[in-house]
């Protein structure tokens, strides 16, 4: 394995993580604001739901994830129409299957920031005559900033070492769809102990530095 | 006119209050509990539960949210935005010169680049009053405007609270369980007690009244006295109780002068001899009457100065200090601890 294989495949990781974090940031917040401040119908069993990934075999969510996708079934001939082809064994099923992954750590997150911000607040811009989607942009979003960020961070640091699910959904092709724990657990395979070694250094670094990248930021805004 | 008629059940508590007044100020006095900061939270319009009607200047609100309601709520703690200065919370409720005016009114120019999080607690709520008078309300809300506001800046508030009405045509709406903040700042008072008004009126007849009178021993003000200024020096006001106790009070620019004063019996000290050097400006002689033993603490009547007083003790006290029935006792009572009811 070259350096240039290792870059690409550090690149591929990371955009993939992006990509995974991205596709969820928007319903992952929206979940966890009406999870943290509205009442309805079966919210316990959405909650639960939401968790179910974390504590899932990985692979047996890379199964239904599948079975999601395949173009055998309804949703994954309309990504097929989509995408212009097959998205099973591409870089985004791999980036769906670490969104899938990532998702209840935003969630949960988002949850928690919103539930620690003070209704009072709220009431307070709503009173001075704030429109709902100014008092969410301009009130509850920059208090909760600081627990999304960790929520946010985590999922991304979460999608950055996806394994089981992708294996599943997108294989193991290099230079495709070979991220860095599926290229680690490819060099153990083959007794490659070096290189899986060099490969999780990487990892072990690119996490480090997303954590503690967002808790600098945070730092250098609340100062 | 202004005027709520409103009915809850919240939990065990029953709300059902009803008033209305014609001047720009009025007050919600009660003690804690008695459902004066939930009624103002309803005619906000925050307060989804309360039903009933919130009537300003004629027009019935309670059909409206918050946002459209336009009446400035200023909370106890201000809850200003803690991630905005100063003018970043004025700013959020409008720009103009009505945000201008109340800036300058209320002195905060010095103050407008502070983050709200390093603002003192006087500062905050002169803050929050400023964003409340920014958004143009046409009812302000004032829920215990000068609570966590130290007594020299409460001088200066005071009159910018009393001009409010007249100078920015704003009128205003006051919570409070201080007697005294609602003879200088409302020309109307409603008495809650248990989420009902039990009075309502001219502010200086209903404070002389029965149900003024059981609100202020609900607040804990067990010695209650009639008094007259005989003397006034640079913050403190020296009284003469009707039965010729001399006492010295804080005063405070802007306030009527006191013609009832209250004490509160935890806020008494007692001593067994006569102190030296002693902060307390009242320091007066006295003889034990009785003890009544209440539940974890002694209260101790004694006839001191002219008057029957009530002091609360713990039992330790009594004891270190021998009172008994009968026995000589020195009444330490600070200049603060005096309040003013009417």
């Amino acid at each position: 394995m070259t350096a240039s294989d290792a870059a690409h495949v550090t690149l591929l990781t990371l955009r993939i993580g992006a990509v995974a974090t991205l596709l969820i940031l928007v319903p992952a917040v929206a979940l966890g604001y009406a999870l943290a401040r509205r009442r309805f119908p079966g919210r316990s069993l959405v909650q639960a739901a939401v968790s179910l990934p974390m504590v899932l075999p990985p692979v047996a969510v890379g199964l239904l994830l599948l079975m999601f996708l395949s173009p055998r079934g309804a949703t994954g001939r309309v990504l097929q129409a989509v995408f212009g082809g097959p998205i099973l064994l591409t870089w985004w099923a791999a980036a769906l299957a670490a969104a899938a992954m990532s998702f209840p750590l935003l969630v949960l997150g988002a949850q928690q920031a919103f539930a620690a911000t003070p209704r009072r607040l709220e009431n307070v811009a709503r009173t001075l005559g704030a429109s709902p989607a100014r008092v969410f942009l301009q009130v509850t979003l920059p208090l909760s900033a600081r627990g999304l960020a960790h929520g946010l961070t985590f999922a991304f640091a979460r999608a950055l070492g996806e394994f089981g699910a992708t294996a599943i959904v997108a294989g193991r092709i290099p230079g495709e769809t070979e991220t860095l724990s599926l290229a680690i657990y490819g060099r153990i395979e083959a007794f490659q102990h070096g290189q899986a070694l060099a490969l999780s250094a990487i990892s072990i670094a690119l996490a480090f530095v997303s954590i503690a990248g967002a808790e600098m930021f945070l730092r250098r805004r609340d100062a | 006119m202004t005027s709520f008629d409103l009915r809850a059940r919240l939990g065990g508590f029953l709300l059902e209050a009803a008033d209305s007044w014609e001047g720009p100020s009025a007050a919600l006095f009660g003690a804690s509990g008695s459902g004066k900061s939930t009624i103002l939270e309803a005619m906000a319009g925050l307060r989804r539960e309360v039903e009933g009607s919130v009537v300003v200047g004629g027009e019935d609100l309670h059909a409206l949210r918050p946002a459209k309601r336009r009446l400035g709520w200023v909370p106890q703690d201000a809850s200003l935005f803690p991630h905005m200065t100063a003018r970043g919370n004025i700013d959020f409720a409008g720009r103009g010169e009505a945000a201008e005016r109340a800036i300058d009114a209320l002195e905060l120019r010095p103050l407008l680049d502070r983050r709200a999080s390093a603002l003192s607690g006087g500062e905050r709520q002169r803050v929050a009053i400023a964003r409340a008078l920014a958004s143009r309300p046409r009812l302000l809300l004032l829920d215990e405007p000068l609570a966590s506001v130290d007594r020299p800046l409460r001088a200066r508030i005071v009159p910018f609270l009393q001009r409010i009405p007249a100078d920015l045509g704003v009128p205003m709406l006051l919570v409070s369980h201080d007697p005294h903040e609602v003879l200088a700042l409302a020309s109307h008072v409603a008495v809650l007690d248990r989420g009902r008004v039990v009075a309502q009126g001219d502010p200086r007849g209903i404070f002389a009244s029965a149900a003024a009178l059981g609100v202020l021993e609900a607040l804990g003000a067990e010695n209650l006295f009639e008094s007259k200024v005989v003397a006034r020096s640079s913050g403190v006001l020296s009284l003469e109780t009707a039965r010729g106790c001399r006492l010295e009070m804080a005063s405070v620019a802007g306030f009527p002068d006191p013609a009832r004063v209250a004490v509160r019996a935890e806020d008494i000290m007692l001593a067994a001899h006569p102190p030296e050097l002693v902060s307390a400006q009242n320091i007066l002689a006295g003889d034990v009457l009785a003890l009544e033993p209440l539940g974890d603490h002694v209260y101790v009547r004694i006839a001191g100065g002219g008057e029957s007083w009530v002091a609360k003790v713990t039992p330790r006290a009594v004891e270190r200090l021998s009172i008994a029935p009968g026995r000589p006792v020195h009444l330490l009572i600070k200049a603060h601890a005096i309040h003013a009811y009417a």
